[in-house]
């Protein structure tokens, strides 16, 4: 099959999989509506004050649409950290990007940012200075000569994201320590339904960091197979990482922006993709991105059916499935470095 | 019994029990100063504070409150009523269905991200605040005054606010007592200046060690607190809250500290903390509880 093909195959799959999950996350719910209800509302015959058509034009389809562009934002994030690092564990809660984010996030609040479409396009900027400011330090911390070693680029990963988790929690105790449960709980990662502009601006940057990773797939096949390679034919390597890096930050801090940490997602989605697809970035980005809102959106359903009423964070989730996944593919790198 | 009958239980309920609807609308000011409009008087209330559910019992307006969270569990009775989840990861879909017409939440223990997506619903949310005992009196008349209910708040309010002064002038008579509250064994959490729970103590005849510091619920070296050498200690049980073994008062390892004056003299307690820290109806049940722990000899 061209490779054309199989992205169409793939692509169509994954959508045919998306539209059966959402069916599935619209129709359940702790507020046990009927399907005939449900139905109702979605079709616009339930009358706007009902508890069917508030419930699910503006509690569950909101958060099917935050869950779809956040996973998806998270998994093509993931995918350009790890063509950047050529590194499979590369991801933006485990390189401690996440965490840089949030700390941009929470000074975004502190500083008296609401939920408007302009203050949370000042929130994201925030994130996005966040979330480069942790890539460039662990890209500093781990650059040796003779590129990125996996085990210092974890590491470096894993510092930097206690520092940051450590400063939100002495900025907050400091300043308001009545909000210190609550932001404990946002750190967790949480998909919450946001009004209709916030969500536009939230889909659009989402795309734009798709975009400028898209753009590059090729470049990234070609950086596979080694910086020095890369160059000889003809790819500008430098320039390649800096914009891998904006768009993974772009993705990373729109998204804790919107949702929080959410972790892990860039992880799962692109090795399960890879196992299926192949190495080619030009079939795992766009699949990514679907595949990504799949993973999220599955799990955030389970995170509000599991002990409704009350709802778990959907990052306690991915993590739940993140953290064995993780081991498992540290333990194949290390027998094939040994 | 299904949580649909349930609701459709409540509903009837509450149907039953109104009074001649009265349809004025009104503004009114919460306790952050938060000016919430109502389009009538509330009738399907859901509380998302403990202290308010045993307020609307206490009161009387039951009836009207159509939902609850997993910690509004006083009086035992408010257990039968539809929960929206926990005070920091309440279900708004369960919210929703529940039909509200005010939800009742707290800035100290809900979330902001809460307020946000009832305000974007358009549910009107009245948020409360207690942390002095002046606190708990003027919740019981602003959930009377919610409640329509204001005849029953001047019983309530005379009754609380007497048991709180029998206390005051049964211990007025004796040497202040210096006492370590223990809000959480590990690590040390205790009340400082901001806390009711400091009011309660030198209410009940005591002067809390930590009563120095400016926060709320500081953190506090347990140096610092030995060498205050208080008199009595008294630890707060979490175990009836939620039943894990962390929240247990643990007093072997405070009898362990033989030079402080308290375990020298036995006086080490435990108080379950539902009693002491709700600015609800049940503070003078916490203040006599305390004040018998603190000055015996006021109560033989």
């Amino acid at each position: 099959m061209s490779p054309g093909a199989r992205l169409a195959t793939a692509l169509t799959a994954l959508a045919l999989l998306a539209a059966a999950v959402a069916a599935l996350a619209v129709f359940v719910g702790s507020a046990e509506l009927s399907p005939g209800a449900v139905a109702r509302a979605l079709t616009g015959r339930a009358s706007a004050e009902s508890v069917e058509a508030i419930v699910t034009l503006d509690l569950r389809l909101p958060r099917i649409l935050v869950a779809l562009v956040a996973g998806g934002a998270l998994a093509v994030a993931g995918v350009a950290f790890q063509g950047l690092t050529r590194n499979p564990l590369a991801e933006p809660s485990v390189l401690g990007v996440s965490s840089g984010a949030a700390f941009g996030v929470v000074i975004a609040q502190v500083v008296g940012l609401g939920a408007s479409v302009p203050e949370a396009l000042g929130t994201t900027a925030f994130a996005f200075a966040g979330a480069l400011l942790a890539a460039g330090s662990v890209w500093l911390i781990a650059t040796a000569p003779g590129g990125l070693a996996v085990q210092t680029l974890l590491l470096a990963g894993v510092i930097v994201g206690i520092f940051f988790s450590s400063a939100i929690t002495v900025l907050i105790s400091v300043l308001d320590v009545n909000r210190l449960g609550g932001v404990i709980h946002w750190l967790l990662g949480n998909v919450a339904p946001i009004p209709a502009g916030p969500l536009a601006l939230f889909g659009a940057l989402a795309l734009g960091g798709f975009w400028l990773v898209l753009a590059h797939a090729r470049q990234l096949n070609l950086l596979a197979l080694g910086e020095e390679a890369a160059v000889q034919l003809g790819v500008d390597a430098e320039r390649l990482k800096r914009r891998m890096f904006v768009g993974a930050a772009l993705l990373t801090g729109a998204v804790v922006a919107f949702a929080g940490p959410i972790g892990f997602v860039g992880l799962i989605v692109p090795h399960l993709l890879r196992g299926a697809l192949g190495h080619d970035h030009r079939l795992l980005v766009p699949t990514a991105l679907v595949g990504g809102g799949v993973f999220l959106l599955a799990a955030d359903t389970l995170a509000r059916s599991l002990i409704a009423p009350a709802e778990l964070s959907v990052g306690v989730i991915t993590a739940f499935f993140g953290a064995p996944f993780f081991i498992v593919l540290l333990r194949a790198r290390y027998r094939a470095v040994l | 019994m299904s949580r649909v009958t349930r609701v459709l239980a409540a509903v009837g309920v509450a149907l039953a029990a109104l009074p001649a609807a009265r349809a004025e609308a009104l503004t009114v000011r919460d306790m952050l100063g938060r000016e919430v409009t109502l389009p009538r008087p509330p009738e399907r209330i859901v509380s998302l504070v403990p202290s308010v559910t045993e307020t609307i019992y206490a009161l009387g307006g039951e009836a009207r409150l159509v939902g609850r969270t997993d910690f509004c569990d006083y009086p035992p009775a408010a257990r039968l009523k539809p929960s929206v989840g926990g005070m920091v990861n309440p279900s708004l879909e369960t919210l929703v269905a529940l039909k509200p017409d005010l939800v009742v939440a707290t800035d100290e223990g809900n979330r902001e991200e809460t307020f946000h997506q009832l305000r974007r619903l358009g549910i009107p949310t009245y948020l409360v605040h207690g942390n002095r005992v002046a606190d708990v009196l003027d919740l019981v008349r602003r959930v009377g005054a919610l409640l329509g209910r204001e005849d029953a708040v001047a019983a309530l309010a005379d009754t609380l606010a007497r048991r709180i002064d029998a206390v005051r002038r049964a211990v007025a008579p004796y040497p202040r007592v210096r006492v370590l509250y223990v809000l959480w064994p590990d690590p040390l959490i205790v009340p400082g200046r901001a806390s009711m729970l400091t009011e309660l103590i030198e209410l009940a005849g005591g002067e809390s060690i930590t009563a120095g510091d400016g926060q709320a619920y500081p953190r506090f070296s347990l140096e610092a607190a030995v060498a205050r050498a208080p008199e009595v200690i008294i630890l707060a049980d979490h175990a009836t809250a939620g039943g894990s073994t962390a929240g247990r008062p643990a007093p072997e390892k405070w009898r362990q500290l033989t030079s402080v004056p308290a375990i020298r003299s036995g006086r080490l307690h435990s108080i379950d903390l539902s009693i002491l820290h709700r600015y609800g109806p049940r503070v003078p049940e916490g203040l006599e509880t305390l004040a018998r722990i603190i000055h015996p000899e006021a109560f033989r």
